[in-house]
Parts: structure tokens; C-alpha cells; sequence
């Protein structure tokens, strides 16, 4: 009978390829069962949207069944997305594990699709997903996932409304459709106060917020308030508009919220007709951007006119059209974005926590 | 290439009564005395926000001046409460290591920010 400890010495081979480390190590391994020959474990990743989980669930099943008088491998495949360390001072979200704004250099580069559209990719996957629409100066999140309800009063706050599955909550629920509102600095403090301790979020693996475009009082409001694992910046691949994506980067540097990574929007073109992929615009803008400021390309979106289509309607494309090419990339990149946080509460575990005694 | 490691406190306790003591990332250890971190604070109240200029007036602050509390800002700053109840400034990492430059004791090698908030 094969013992617990070639067992472990089997698995220590299996590496993580995000994290570095082998799945033991990791602590991912438990539940082990030597039974004769028959061995079972479950693997219990960082996240259910984990990109490696097949590779690391056959590469495990192999590396068991390699030691000599095991003759049958169960592995149970399951996720536990591990919190951000806990912040200094007073925690506004306390059942929220990750916040991860979604933030550009400037409007119309798709910001909002994609943050609806990975919002819903993270949900599918098995993950609990909130998604607060902070873009007070053009609120879309409502048209995207189609909600026509507003959120109702819950026992200590507002219930967020759930749409595709995910918690939303938007700064066009409080405003006049057409009417005009001029914010001043205080009042988005205010407001995003609101939003992060007044609703009703409960238990999330992911809160997804849709920023404003450029640097302003919401972002400084929420690096402020709350510990954010990491942002994400949209843009297109224009030169011109990776310049002013790249102030938005500098902003979330300067107030040390990590930078989990940049997504390319309108990046090719599919053709309607015939489904090849062209590339209309200069290609590669993003990725040599990426490179040189030091943060991870999560992935490129195609410019395809499904996607504009399906967000007008209020289904997103990776539930309207989940196999057509868009879906495929944001889902792509929903997967991406949950392995650079996994990396990040990692790397943040790895780094002492500030201590203030005084 | 990743961005290098930025200075950051480790830990911040009391030296002495009244001081500050900061240890950094990079291993050093700083010692802030009470009444400069007054002097230094950046506030919109202490500072001239066009021109940059220290507008508080070294004759209008108490001696004995201190802080009471010391509060974690977002992951980049501290906030301090002082004993003669000013408590606007934001100290961020970058303003407390270009202090340390000043007090002769470098924290790290960091390039004074223009704007101290
Ligand atoms: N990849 C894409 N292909 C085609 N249309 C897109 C794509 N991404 C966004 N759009 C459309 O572009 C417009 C602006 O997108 P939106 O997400 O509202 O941008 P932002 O939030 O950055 O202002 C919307 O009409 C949207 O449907
Ligand atoms: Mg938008
Ligand atoms: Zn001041």
C-alpha cells in the first residue's frame, strides 16, 4: 500500500505555473485517502475560474498513479478564492475577498462592456460576484445587464439587484434618467462611501467596480477606504490612447493599489461575413505598453459588432453568444485576471503587514 | 521589468515620549522628532496649494506640540493627530522619505515629490 508520504512527494512535482510553487506547498492539497490502491485528494484551487485546472487536475492524477500499487486516482477539483490580507484600520466590506476596479484613460474605450462582461465570466465560473457601477458620470452597467428593477431596502442597508447572476449596484439607480448631475469632490467621497458600506454585499469572492474614465475623486476616494486587490485598465490600442491609459496607471501607482493587469479593447477586427480575424489597427500596441510598464497583458477583445449588440439588448456577449470568438476572449481573460489575484494576495501575504503602535 | 521595490514603513511605533520612530522596508530605522512632523505637515491649512509655499507660521505652533494617534491611510499614506488638534495632513510614503532625506537620514534613495500630498 502505497504510504501518505510518496503520496505528497508524488504531488510536490505538480507546479502551479502562476504561483511558482508546487500544489503541496501551496497548501492546495487535502482530504488525502490511502485505501489499498485506491487513492483520492482534492485539489482546492484559488479561484473556480483557475485556467490551469484541467492541466492541474491530470497532472496530479498522473504523478499519484506513477507510484508503484496504486491502481485507482480520484481527485475532486474545488476553489476557495483566498482573501486580500486584511487591511490596516477599519474594513467597510468586511465579506468582500477581493475589490478590483476596472479603470481608463478615458471614455468609450469599453470599459463598462468589459467589466459587465467579465463580471458575468467570474459568476459562471462558479465564483459569488459583485459589480458596482461608479462611472457617475455615465452609468451603463444597467443597459449592459439589462436591468430595468431598481435595488430594494434589505434589513441594514440596500439589496443589491442580481442580474446574470451578479450583485449589481449602479450609480444610475439614483439618478434621473437625462438629468444632469454636477459631482463635486465630497459627494463622490460620499457616494462611494454609500456604496461600499450601505449595500448589502455579503459574501463575495469579487467585487468588480466600473471606475469613472481618468483620475479623479472616485478612485482616490476608494484607495482610500478600502483595500483594493489590484486594477485593471482598459484601452484601446492606439498609441494616443495607451498615453492617457498609462496616467490612469501612474494615478493607481502613486496610491499603491497593485496593478493587476491591461486589456486590450477593439484590438482586431472580425469580419461578420466571413469570420476571419484582421488586424485594422496598429497591432501589438498594448502588449509592448504592457511591457514596458511592468504589468501583465490579461488579453485583447476583438472589435466585433455582437458584442456593441448584445449590450444594447442587456445580455452580454458571453451569455448571448458564449461560442463566438468575443466570448471566448473575455472568457480567456476572466481567467487571467483571477490568476494575477491569486498572485497578488500571494505576493501580499509574502510582504509583512504595516504595524502602527503608538 | 517590474517597478522596484518603493519605500514603504514596516513599522511605526514611539520613540522617546513623542517622537516617531519609522522602520522601512529597506532595513533603516528613522527617527521623526514630534514638533518637525508638525512643521512638515502637508495639508492644504499648513501648505499654499499654488504656490507650494509653508504657510504655518513656526511662532503659532506650541512647543510641546505631539501626536496623539497615529492612522493608516488607504496602503500609501498615514494620517497623525496632533496634540494642538490639527489632523488634515496626509503623510504618504513619499513625503515621509523625502523627511527622513531631510533629517539626514535617507530611508532610500527617493526623488523629492513636487507635491507633497
Ligand atoms: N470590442 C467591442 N466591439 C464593438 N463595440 C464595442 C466593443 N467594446 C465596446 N463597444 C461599444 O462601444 C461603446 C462604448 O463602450 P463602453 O463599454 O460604454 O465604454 P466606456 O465604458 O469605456 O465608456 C458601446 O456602444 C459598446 O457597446
Ligand atoms: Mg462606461
Ligand atoms: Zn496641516
Amino acid at each position: 500500500m502505497p504510504t501518505q508520504e510518496q503520496v505528497l512527494t508524488a504531488l510536490r512535482k505538480v507546479m502551479d505555473p502562476d504561483l511558482h510553487r508546487d500544489i503541496v506547498t501551496l497548501g492546495f492539497v487535502r482530504d488525502l485517502k490511502i485505501d489499498q490502491g485506491k487513492v483520492s485528494f482534492s485539489v482546492v484551487l484559488t479561484t473556480p475560474a483557475c485556467p490551469v485546472k484541467d492541466r492541474l487536475k491530470e497532472e496530479s492524477e498522473q504523478a499519484v498513479r506513477a507510484i508503484p500499487g496504486v491502481d485507482q486516482v480520484t481527485v475532486d477539483m474545488r476553489s476557495d478564492v483566498r482573501p486580500a490580507p486584511p487591511p490596516p484600520g477599519l474594513n467597510l466590506v468586511p465579506g468582500v475577498r477581493n475589490i478590483v476596479p476596472v479603470g481608463s484613460g478615458k471614455g468609450g474605450v469599453g470599459k463598462s462592456t468589459v467589466s459587465a462582461n467579465l463580471a458575468v465570466a467570474l459568476a459562471k465560473s462558479g465564483a459569488r460576484v459583485g459589480l458596482m457601477d461608479a462611472d457617475v458620470y455615465g452609468p451603463s452597467i444597467p443597459t449592459i445587464l439589462g436591468i430595468t428593477e431598481l435595488p430594494t431596502p434589505g434589513t441594514k442597508g440596500i439589496r443589491p439587484v442580481v442580474a446574470h447572476g451578479v450583485k449589481v449596484i449602479s450609480s444610475g439607480f439614483f439618478m434621473k434618467p437625462g438629468q444632469a448631475v454636477i459631482w463635486r469632490g465630497p459627494m463622490l467621497g460620499k457616494l462611494i462611501d454609500q456604496f461600499l458600506s450601505d449595500v448589502e454585499w455579503g459574501e463575495l469572492d469579487y467585487l468588480v467596480i466600473d471606475l469613472p474614465p481618468g483620475t479623479g475623486d472616485v478612485q482616490l476616494t476608494l484607495c482610500q477606504r478600502v483595500p483594493l486587490t489590484g486594477a485593471v485598465i482598459v484601452s484601446t490600442p492606439q498609441d494616443v490612447a495607451l498615453t492617457v491609459a498609462q496616467k490612469a496607471l501612474d494615478m493607481f501607482r502613486q496610491l499603491r493599489c497593485p496593478i493587476l493587469g491591461i486589456i486590450e479593447n477593439m484590438s482586431y477586427f472580425i469580419c461578420p461575413h466571413c469570420g476571419e480575424r484582421e488586424n485594422i489597427f496598429d497591432t501589438g500596441g498594448a502588449e509592448r505598453a504592457a511591457a514596458e510598464w511592468g504589468v501583465p497583458l490579461l488579453g485583447r477583445i476583438p472589435l466585433a459588432t455582437g458584442i456593441r449588440i448584445a449590450s444594447d439588448s442587456g445580455r452580454p456577449i458571453i451569455l448571448d453568444e458564449p461560442d463566438s470568438s468575443s466570448a471566448r476572449a473575455f472568457l480567456e481573460i476572466s481567467q487571467n485576471l483571477a490568476a494575477q489575484i491569486s498572485i497578488q494576495n500571494m505576493k501580499e501575504t509574502a510582504e509583512p503587514a504595516l504595524k502602527i503602535s503608538f | 521589468m517590474p517597478p522596484p521595490t518603493k519605500p514603504a514603513p514596516v513599522e511605526i511605533t514611539r520613540a522617546g515620549d513623542r517622537d516617531v520612530q519609522i522602520r522601512w522596508n529597506d532595513g533603516r530605522t528613522v527617527v521623526y522628532p514630534a514638533r518637525f512632523l508638525r512643521m512638515a505637515c502637508p495639508c492644504d491649512h499648513c501648505v499654499d496649494e499654488m504656490t507650494g509655499r509653508r504657510v504655518l507660521q513656526e511662532s503659532s505652533v506650541p512647543l510641546d506640540v505631539h501626536p496623539l494617534a497615529i492612522e493608516p491611510v488607504g496602503r500609501y499614506a498615514i494620517s497623525l493627530r496632533f496634540s494642538d488638534g490639527h489632523s488634515t495632513g496626509i503623510f504618504t510614503w513619499e513625503w515621509l522619505s523625502h523627511l527622513a532625506a531631510e533629517l539626514g537620514q535617507p530611508a532610500s534613495a527617493v526623488t523629492t515629490p513636487n507635491n507633497p500630498h
